[in-house]
């Protein structure tokens, strides 16, 4: 073993992958420090944008001041100053087009950092996802990244781009409209805020357990979301099976009983925050006052200019604290967000050598392997199915209740050689497999490529080296050459078609609109054999020395199995080759068999060799038939025994028409 | 947008609506008249005539009071009605739902169901309780306040009229923009994001081709390219919005510009000018709160036209009561020509029969439409031409629960519900009984599958099944099908045949069926074929060929291309026999 704990650049506080299961776990932190965290990048920008909407919100009372000194002007004993009155007017003017001007000067900075922000967060999103484990990936996760990558940056959106400016108004405005009337008439501030403690009282008590309330409507409306997606999802099935009134039933139940949950939890509020809200409703402010004000015109405190001061600053500074309040479940739902986005960011990545080594030669040794996935209640652990699909989620049993999916394996695959993988549902033969292409790392023990421990490789020469073709094929969103190309970028047109051609896909890519430039997804769609047979041109061009093959793939598509099937033969040549086994009569010609049992590896040999030794393999092969076709025919006798004895396919495999793969040297 | 409100509401809501409508009407009016009794108030206390400026205080506390109690009214009318239409949406698009044909549900059209069904029915929601009244109070007083103003000079009152097409000119001009900016740039960011899925998605196959560590060209541009679009959304539409809110800032000045002219010239009196200073100042306020809401408004504006969109898919006519069936189990094509796009047949003029507790197989190459005949027996749509039959009645005879009580489906797409597996497979008889149940799961292998996972009968399947393979989903299928025990079986087997143990509960399943039921199934495994009783070859969207597998061998035709191939894929082997020893350890 050369060295196993090899600690990466970004290994230095976090714990290697495969623990990390269900999905991402970091020591809960303060939502408020995530979040100052996460904004740092654009805090410069933040603060511009806090000081000029400050700036613009007290500009904001300039006007109103303003009219309150025209009207001084306009109502001198001596007459009006034309003069003087314009002055004033082209201040009221100025005013109002710089107030305004300022806050839409700070919200588009505070826009331009969202924006910023987000394209940041997305990229350091992409960083962490390309470092991973892949165990890590699972159907859940991939909620949990669509989430984060499209609706949390979006929550986030609120609070970098809105929250801060409106703050400041709302912090600012009123603040220096009360310093203007207190500096006017101490009484007169204070009538401003008359009406205020009314809604403060009433608010306080509405915002008292306002988190727990939040967070149970929250949870209902989850709830009855994925009541109704599921009956809209379930409606087919349902009708299939003609209990459709039932269903409904079901779903008029779950909506009905969110909607009076819903309307008993808002109605008391709502009356409340109505009834209160008019505290600040600006005809309530005017009548309070000028009734106010009318009385210290008459006690000689003040004159009628102040009080028309006052009313128009009093009915200005409320607007400001309706915004921020207004925001209030944004803001929760932003904090909510750049929490499940740190965690997402705080995922541990697969940790990666610091002084990589080079793989000498394409030996394969699993030595003394254990793997477990490390979450033994395994509601929902990684994929490493033994299951066909190679699918993932909660049955991913490892065949042990610990959890663990392989124990002490030893097994050396020499090069140019085949070696399958077999054994029942759940005994770690997917596991296994993906284990040599570092989708997890192993728990214990080693595998080494070439004499290097797959840790120690470096990942772009360690998938140079070791490639696969699985049964979920992965097309992405690019035209078919692209596709084909990804292993290298640089292949010739030549070589291209060659590989489609061995992988029979080259015909039906150029009946394709625009041959191999037409866009899948969108000019081209693929059966699911068809996708197999790309995967399979894509695994001959990248020409990797070892190659992971899932076997099912060449029962993927009923339609085209045998196109499928002599691909298959042409890229399982001449390479070192680990074979994850479903049907055995499609084995019986591998260099070895590896029959795995309980994440255990019970016997190796040929077929002949485990027949002649009467084990699980010789069981195996027994319950099976030994024979190709499923012998299981229901009601009649099953066709043609033995088909390959006629010797009509085995060796039709391009490239093999020796009988025998040509081997490599080591 | 109120049209397809009150649409959606129907009939017995409507007038609750109006209501709703009305209230908030007046209150915004009110609210118009409290303010503009500032302009009497302030002339009286102006001219120091405190007696006149109480009496005026006192008619305007009783408007105030009146607004008041018309804004509480019109808020809780507001959130009754959101209420109402949260329960009619909801009702309406599970009746609608329930009614519409099963072919209607592709993959696209759930989800954009669902989507409409819970975020799109809560954004309309917030259209009467939150959004409405301070777009109408917005434009209603500031109109009031102009009206106002006319009364007590007309020559502001003409300012104000003038100023308000250019408000809303510059509104519209800079919404629109803003709209148009905002849909790019959200196609922008979407694009990012679900370039960021793909990323993660097909992380096995990046890495393996060395592409998740040197960036990977299409995202890296997709983020890019959503840096720009935002950037350039900035750009356009920040001097529009700067612009726009001028527009309204400018004629809050331009009526402070014509009255000091007016007074400065002596043609209005100041005090009378300074009281209108003081309303003028209430004219913009709220016309900036309806700019700002607007937005929102048309978001659930949009929420609402697609909801009413689903709501106008044309439901599946069915007959109040079915024919009695004439030969029950029997499956009858007569004549049958159907196309998904007109002029695109699929299937052109088939006829056969398959006879009560018989077995047939269908075969035929991709695109022969196998997967639409069964299709049509299940009336996921309806034929162009002839008549498709099930018991002896036209399917369109029978209502949609007779129909489905005659059929099993064990089709490719399998949906489960997040709930325990037991009752995934009672979902097939919900009166079964244990035993039932437990015998449906044997024959169907889901035991097998039970014995392996850590909780058992009680394991949750997740959403749609999702912690299940294709294969163990499909057995959990054929286990329902089988607890059903319908007259007549439908049964794709594509997906099944993927592995050898899927393959041999499929065999057992068919057997099962087969003492019951008339089975239909369409067959890619050679022994399903063997085993049925007569063998339907169809190819270019007719039947090329029937008859029992000896016959059709004998005949040499498509079908004997077909079975050669098959036999040719069920034997192969990946490398060919190794020679005695092999390369061992």
């Amino acid at each position: 073993m050369t060295s196993t704990t090899v600690d990466g650049p970004a290994g230095t506080e976090e714990h290697p992958a495969p623990g990390a299961g269900g999905g991402p776990s970091h020591p809960p932190k303060d939502a408020q420090a995530a979040l100052r965290e996460l904004r740092r990048p654009v805090a410069g920008l933040t603060r511009a944008g806090v000081l000029l909407g400050g700036l613009g919100a007290l500009t904001t009372l300039v006007p109103f001041i303003g009219i309150a000194e025209l009207a001084k002007e306009l109502l001198r004993a001596d007459g009006v100053d034309g003069g003087r009155a314009a002055g004033i007017v082209v201040v009221i003017v100025l005013g109002l087009a710089l107030g305004w001007t300022c806050t839409g000067v700070a919200l588009w900075l505070t826009h331009v950092a969202d924006s910023r922000l987000q394209a940041l967060l997305r990229r350091r999103m992409v960083d962490r996802l390309g470092g991973v484990g892949l165990g890590w990936y699972s159907a859940t996760t991939s909620g949990q990244v669509r989430k984060a990558a499209q609706n949390d940056l979006n929550d986030l959106h609120h609070l970098v781009a809105h929250h801060d400016v409106e703050a400041a108004a709302a912090v600012v405005l009123p603040l220096g409209g009360l310093t203007y009337l207190f500096w006017l008439d101490w009484r007169l501030g204070l009538l401003a805020m008359a009406t205020l403690p009314l809604y403060a009282l009433a608010y306080g008590w509405m915002m008292r357990g306002i988190g727990d309330k939040l967070q149970q409507m929250d949870t209902a409306f989850g709830r009855v979301s994925a009541a109704i997606v599921e009956f809209v999802h379930g409606i087919a099935v349902v009708k299939s099976f003609g209990t459709t009134g039932r269903a409904h039933h079901a779903y008029r139940e779950a909506t009905h009983s969110f909607g009076r949950r819903y309307e008993g939890w808002v109605r008391p509020m709502l009356r409340l925050e109505a009834s209160t809200s008019m505290a600040l409703s600006a005809p309530v402010i005017a009548v309070v006052s000028l009734a106010g004000g009318i009385w210290f015109v008459e006690r000689g405190w003040v004159g009628p200019i102040d009080v028309l001061a006052q009313v128009l600053v009093a009915l200005i500074i409320p607007t400001t604290l309706q915004t921020v309040n207004e925001g209030f479940t944004a803001r929760g739902a932003a904090r909510a967000a750049a929490e499940r986005i740190t965690s997402l960011l705080a995922t541990p990545v697969l940790p990666v050598a610091e002084r990589p080594v080079h793989p000498r030669g394409h030996l394969v040794e699993f030595d003394d392997v254990t793997f477990g996935y490390g979450s033994p209640d395994g509601e929902v652990g990684p994929d490493g199915s033994d299951g066909p699909d190679g699918g993932s989620g909660a049955s991913r049993a490892s065949g042990e209740p610990d959890g663990v999916a392989v124990r002490g394996v030893s097994l050396t695959c020499r090069p140019g050689t085949v070696t399958a993988l077999v054994g029942p549902s759940g005994a770690g033969k997917s596991t296994l497999a993906k284990l040599l292409l570092r989708f997890h790392d192993v728990t214990d023990g080693a595998i080494r490529v070439g004499g290097a421990d797959l840790r120690d490789i470096a990942p772009e020469e360690l998938y140079r080296t070791v490639g696969f073709v699985l049964q979920d094929v992965q097309l992405l969103h690019g035209t078919v050459a692209e596709n084909l190309r990804l292993g290298r970028p640089d292949a010739t047109d030549e070589e291209l078609l060659a590989a489609a051609t061995a992988a029979q896909i080259h015909e039906r890519i150029t009946e394709l609109p625009r041959g191999y430039d037409s866009v899948i997804g969108e000019e081209a769609r693929f059966s699911g054999g068809e996708a197999q047979r790309l995967a399979i041109a894509r695994a001959l061009l990248a020409d990797t020395p070892v190659l992971v093959l899932d076997e099912a793939t060449a029962f993927a598509d009923p339609e085209s199995e045998a196109r499928i099937q002599d691909a298959l033969s042409a890229v399982a040549t001449g390479r070192t080759v680990l074979v994850i086994a479903h049907r055995l009569s499609t084995i019986v010609g591998v260099d070895r068999i590896a029959v795995l049992e309980g994440g255990r590896l019970v016997e190796t040999g040929t077929h002949r060799e485990l027949i002649a030794g009467g084990g699980t393999y010789a069981r195996m092969w027994d319950a099976y038939g030994g024979d190709t076709s499923g012998a299981e025919a229901p009601g009649a006798e099953a066709p043609g025994d033995e088909a390959p004895e006629d010797g009509t396919h085995a060796n039709t495999a391009p490239g093999t028409d020796s009988g025998r793969p040509e081997r490599s040297e080591a | 947008m109120i049209r397809d409100l009150a649409r959606i509401l129907g009939p017995a809501h409507r007038g609750a609506l109006r209501t709703y409508l009305a209230w908030l009407v007046g209150y915004a009016v009110l609210q118009g008249v409290s303010m503009a009794l500032l302009v009497p108030v302030l002339d009286a206390l102006l001219r120091g005539d405190t007696g006149q400026a109480l009496r005026w205080l006192a008619v305007m506390a009783v408007v105030v009071t009146a607004t008041c109690v018309a804004r509480y009214v019109q808020a809780m009318k507001g959130f009754g009605l959101s209420l109402v239409t949260l329960g009619t949406l909801h009702d309406r698009l599970g009746d609608h739902v329930a009614r519409l044909p099963l072919g209607w549900f592709t993959t696209e059209t759930t989800g954009r169901l669902s989507r409409s069904a819970t975020g799109g029915v809560q954004s309309v929601t917030t259209v009467t309780a939150h959004l409405l009244a301070p777009v109408v109070s917005g434009v209603l007083t500031p109109a009031t306040i102009a009206v106002a103003l006319f009364v007590f000079d007309w020559r502001l009152g003409v300012t104000a009229v003038l100023c308000a097409p250019l408000i809303l000119l510059t509104h519209r001009w800079s919404a629109a923009a803003v709209g148009r900016g905002e849909e790019r740039a959200d196609a922008a960011a979407t694009v990012a994001a679900s370039r960021v899925v793909e990323y993660a998605r097909n992380q096995q196959t990046l890495r393996a081709f060395g592409r998740a560590s040197g960036g990977y060209r299409p995202l890296e541009d997709a983020i890019a390219a959503q840096r720009t679009a935002g950037g350039r959304w900035l750009a356009e539409t920040f001097p529009k919005i700067l612009s726009g809110g001028l527009v309204v800032q400018l004629s809050f000045a331009a009526l402070i510009t014509v009255g000091t002219l007016l007074a400065v010239d002596g043609s209005i009196e100041p005090v009378r000018l300074v009281a209108l200073l003081a309303l003028t100042a209430r004219f913009t306020g709220p016309l900036s709160e309806a700019a700002a809401r607007a937005g929102a408004l048309r978001m659930a504006g949009n929420d609402l036209r697609r909801l009413v969109e689903i709501l106008d898919e044309p439901p599946l006519a069915e007959p109040e009561e079915s024919r009695p069936l004439t030969a029950p189990g029997e499956i009858e094509f007569d004549r049958v020509g159907f196309g998904y796009r007109p002029g695109e047949p699929v299937l052109r003029d088939v006829s056969f029969r398959v006879p009560a507790r018989t077995m047939t197989a269908v075969v035929g190459p991709s695109g022969a439409g196998k997967t639409t005949l069964t299709r049509l027996i299940a009336r996921f749509f309806d034929v162009d031409s002839g008549s498709v039959r099930v018991g002896g009645v036209d399917v369109r005879q029978l209502t949609g629960e007779d129909l489905m009580s005659q059929l099993s489906l064990v089709f490719q797409d399998v949906y489960l519900f997040n709930d325990t597996l037991e009752a995934n497979i009672r979902v097939g008889r919900p009166d079964a009984s244990d035993a039932e149940v437990r015998e449906a799961a044997r024959l169907a292998g889901v035991d097998e599958l039970v014995a392996r996972l850590p909780r058992g009968w009680e394991t949750r399947v997740g959403e749609g099944g999702m912690s299940l393979s294709g294969g163990e989903r499909q057995r959990v299928s054929v286990a329902r099908a089988i607890l059903k025990r319908a007259p007549i079986v439908l049964l794709d087997e594509a997906t099944a045949a993927l592995d050898p143990e899927n393959e041999r509960y499929v065999q057992r399943a068919l057997r099962t069926l087969m003492e019951h039921s008339t089975l239909l199934v369409i067959a890619h495994k050679l022994p399903t074929v063997v085993a049925a009783d007569r063998i339907l070859v169809l190819d270019g969207g007719g039947v090329a060929e029937v008859g029992t597998h000896e016959e059709l061998l004998a005949a040499g035709g498509r079908y004997t291309a077909f079975w050669n191939e098959r036999r040719r894929g069920d034997g192969w082997r990946l490398v060919p026999t190794a020679p005695e020893g092999g390369v061992g350890r």
